[in-house]
C-alpha cells in the first residue's frame, strides 16, 4: 500500500549550505490494513519521510508509491487523510468550512460532505463548536479538528504525525479509538509517535528511524514476545546507532 | 475550477473576516469624513478637491488591503505551513497558487466596490451641497477611475504572488511589493526625466538610462492606471485607452503567475 524504494534527502542548513543528510536509503512496505508506527528521536527523519509522502518536500534519490501510484501525482491524495505536527488552519474558518474545504477539494458532493462533517464531528466532539472560528479553539480542538479534516474524504490511507501531541488522556483515547476503528475498517494507517505506549496499544508493525535511518521493523507482537517493552528497543536502536547520529 | 474555488472560497473567507479589514474600513471612512470638512474650507474648484480626496482615500486603503490582507492571505499559509493542510489534498501546487490569487481578486473587488460606494455617496452628498462647483463633474470618470484602482490592485496583488513564490518570509515579500509599487508608480516620470535630463540641467550616465530603461519593461507601470487628475477635471478618456489599461493588466497578470507557478512548482515545504 505505502513503498519506500531506496529513498533518500538532504537539507541544505545554515549560511554555509552545509549538506545534511535527513533520510538515508529508505526502503520500507506497509500492507494494507496496517497501523504502522513509526518511532524515532527528535530530528531523526519521521517527518521528513511523511513530508515525502505528501509530496511536500521531494526525495534526492529513491522512490516512495502509495497504492502503486508514486506520490508526485497529486491523483494519491484523493486517497490519502493527513494531520500535520501541530496542525495549523485558517483562524476565521469554523470547522464546518474547514471540513467543507476538504471534501470539496477532494471532490465530494455537497450533501456527502454535510453527511460526513456532523459524523466526524460529532465523533471528534466538535459537533456544537462547529461554527465557532478556530482561532478560538484549544490546541486539543485545532488537533480534533484537523484529524477530522483528514478522514473528511474516508481516505484509504491515513498518515498521521504526532496525532496525540497535544491532546489531554481523553482527547489521546478519543484519536487511539479512531484509530483502531480506521484499521477495523480495512484502512492503512501510518503514524509517527513519541508516546511508545500508544504505539504499544495500536500498531501492528513499527519502524525505528535514527540519524535518517531505519533500524528496525517489525510486528509489535514479535518485539514482545522476547520480554521485551518498545522502549527497551527503542533505547537498544538508538543506543547502537550512537548518540552522535541522533541530531 | 473545480479544484480553484474551494482554495478562492476559504481565502477570501479567510480574507474578508480579517480584523485588519474593518481598521481598513474605518480609515477609508474617516478620510471621506474628512473630505467634507476639508471641501467645506475650501472656496473654490471644491469638486475638483472633493474627487482628488475621496480617489487618493480609495487608492491608499487598498493599497493597505493588498500589502497587509493580501499579501498574508498567501506568505501566512507559508510561514505557519497552513500550506501543509492544503496540499495534502489532490491539488497541485499550481492550482494552490492560482486558487488563492482568484480568492485574493474576489477579496479586492468586494472591498473595493464597498468603498467605492462610500467614497461615491460621499461626493454625492458634497455636491449636493456645493451644486454649483460641480458643473464639469462626470460621475463616469469617478467610477473609472475606481475601476482602474482594482486593475491595478490587482496587478499589485500579482507581483506579492510572484515574490512570495521565492521568498521565505512574508516581511520580504511585503518590503519588495511595496519597493515595486513606488517604482512602478514612479517609473514614467524617471524615464521621462533621464532620457531628457537637459530640460532640468541635470546630466545622466548612458548605464543609469539602460537601467532605467530596462525596469520600464520589467515592471509595471502603475501610473498609467492613474487618472484621478482626469476625474477631478471631468475630463474624457478615450475607450482605447480603458481596453489597453485592461488588457495590460491581463496581460501582466498572466505572465507574473504564469511565473509564480512555474518557481512554486519547485518549491518544497520542510
Amino acid at each position: 500500500m505505502i513503498s519506500f524504494a531506496s529513498v533518500s534527502k538532504e537539507f541544505k542548513e545554515g549560511v554555509a549550505a552545509k549538506r545534511v543528510r535527513a533520510l538515508s536509503n529508505l526502503t520500507l512496505e506497509i500492507e494494507r490494513g496496517q497501523i504502522f508506527g513509526f518511532l524515532g528521536p527528535n530530528g531523526a527523519g519521521k517527518s521528513t519521510t511523511i513530508k515525502i509522502l505528501l509530496n511536500l518536500i521531494f526525495p534526492d534519490s529513491g522512490r516512495a508509491t502509495i497504492r502503486g501510484m508514486d506520490v508526485c501525482d497529486k491523483n494519491v491524495r484523493r486517497f490519502v487523510g493527513y494531520l500535520p505536527e501541530n496542525p495549523y488552519f485558517y483562524d476565521y474558518l469554523t470547522a464546518e468550512e474547514l471540513l467543507w474545504f476538504g471534501g470539496k477539494s477532494s471532490g465530494m458532493a455537497k450533501s456527502a460532505i454535510v453527511e460526513r462533517s456532523n459524523l466526524l464531528l460529532d465523533k471528534v466532539q466538535l459537533l456544537e463548536s462547529r461554527k465557532r472560528p478556530l482561532r478560538t479553539y484549544s490546541k486539543g480542538m485545532v488537533q480534533r479538528a484537523g484529524l477530522a479534516l483528514a478522514l473528511i474524504h474516508n481516505p484509504d490511507v491515513v498518515i498521521l504525525d504526532e496525532p496525540m501531541s497535544g491532546l489531554d488522556p481523553i482527547g489521546r483515547k478519543m484519536v487511539g479509538d479512531i484509530i483502531l476503528e480506521l484499521k477495523k475498517e480495512g484502512k492503512t494507517v501510518f503514524f509517527s509517535s513519541h508516546i511508545l505506549s500508544d504505539v504499544e496499544r495500536l500498531c501492528d508493525r513499527v519502524g525505528i528511524i535514527v540519524g535518517g535511518q531505519l533500524r528496525l521493523t517489525g510486528c509489535v507482537a514479535e518485539i514482545l514476545k522476547g520480554g521485551d517493552t518498545l522502549e527497551d528497543a527503542f533505547m537498544r536502536e538508538v543506543h547502537i546507532a550512537g548518540l552522535k547520529e541522533v541530531r | 475550477m473545480q479544484l480553484l474555488w474551494p482554495i478562492a472560497i476559504i481565502t477570501f473567507k479567510e480574507g474578508i473576516r480579517n480584523r485588519s479589514i474593518y481598521g481598513i474600513s474605518l480609515l477609508a471612512l474617516l478620510m471621506l469624513l474628512a473630505n467634507f470638512v476639508i471641501s467645506g474650507m475650501v472656496a473654490q474648484e471644491v469638486s475638483k478637491v472633493a474627487v482628488d480626496i475621496a480617489l487618493s482615500a480609495i487608492s491608499f486603503s487598498g493599497l493597505l488591503l493588498v500589502l497587509f490582507v493580501g499579501i498574508n492571505l498567501m506568505a501566512k499559509d507559508l510561514d505557519r505551513k497552513t500550506i501543509y493542510m492544503v496540499m495534502a489534498k489532490p491539488i497541485s501546487r499550481s492550482q494552490y497558487l492560482i486558487g488563492k490569487y482568484i480568492g485574493v481578486i474576489l477579496l479586492i473587488t468586494v472591498c473595493m466596490s464597498l468603498l467605492s460606494f462610500f467614497a461615491a455617496v460621499s461626493l454625492l452628498l458634497i455636491k449636493f451641497g456645493h451644486p454649483t462647483f460641480f458643473q464639469r463633474f462626470s460621475w463616469l470618470m469617478v467610477g473609472l477611475s475606481f475601476f482602474f484602482t482594482t486593475l491595478m490592485l490587482i496587478l499589485v496583488a500579482a507581483l506579492s504572488f510572484l515574490f512570495s513564490s521565492f521568498t521565505s518570509t512574508s516581511f520580504l515579500t511585503f518590503i519588495l511589493t511595496i519597493i515595486s509599487y513606488i517604482i512602478g508608480m514612479s517609473l514614467n516620470d524617471v524615464k521621462a526625466l533621464v532620457e531628457a535630463p537637459q530640460s532640468v540641467g541635470i546630466t545622466v550616465s548612458p548605464v543609469t538610462v539602460k537601467i532605467v530603461q530596462a525596469a520600464y519593461y520589467v515592471f509595471p507601470n502603475l501610473s498609467l492606471f492613474d487618472i484621478k487628475l482626469q476625474a477631478a477635471h471631468g475630463l474624457p478618456v478615450p475607450v482605447t485607452y480603458v481596453i489597453g489599461i485592461v488588457a495590460y493588466t491581463m496581460v501582466y497578470s498572466v505572465i507574473v503567475m504564469t511565473m509564480a507557478c512555474l518557481i512554486f512548482r519547485k518549491k518544497e515545504f520542510p
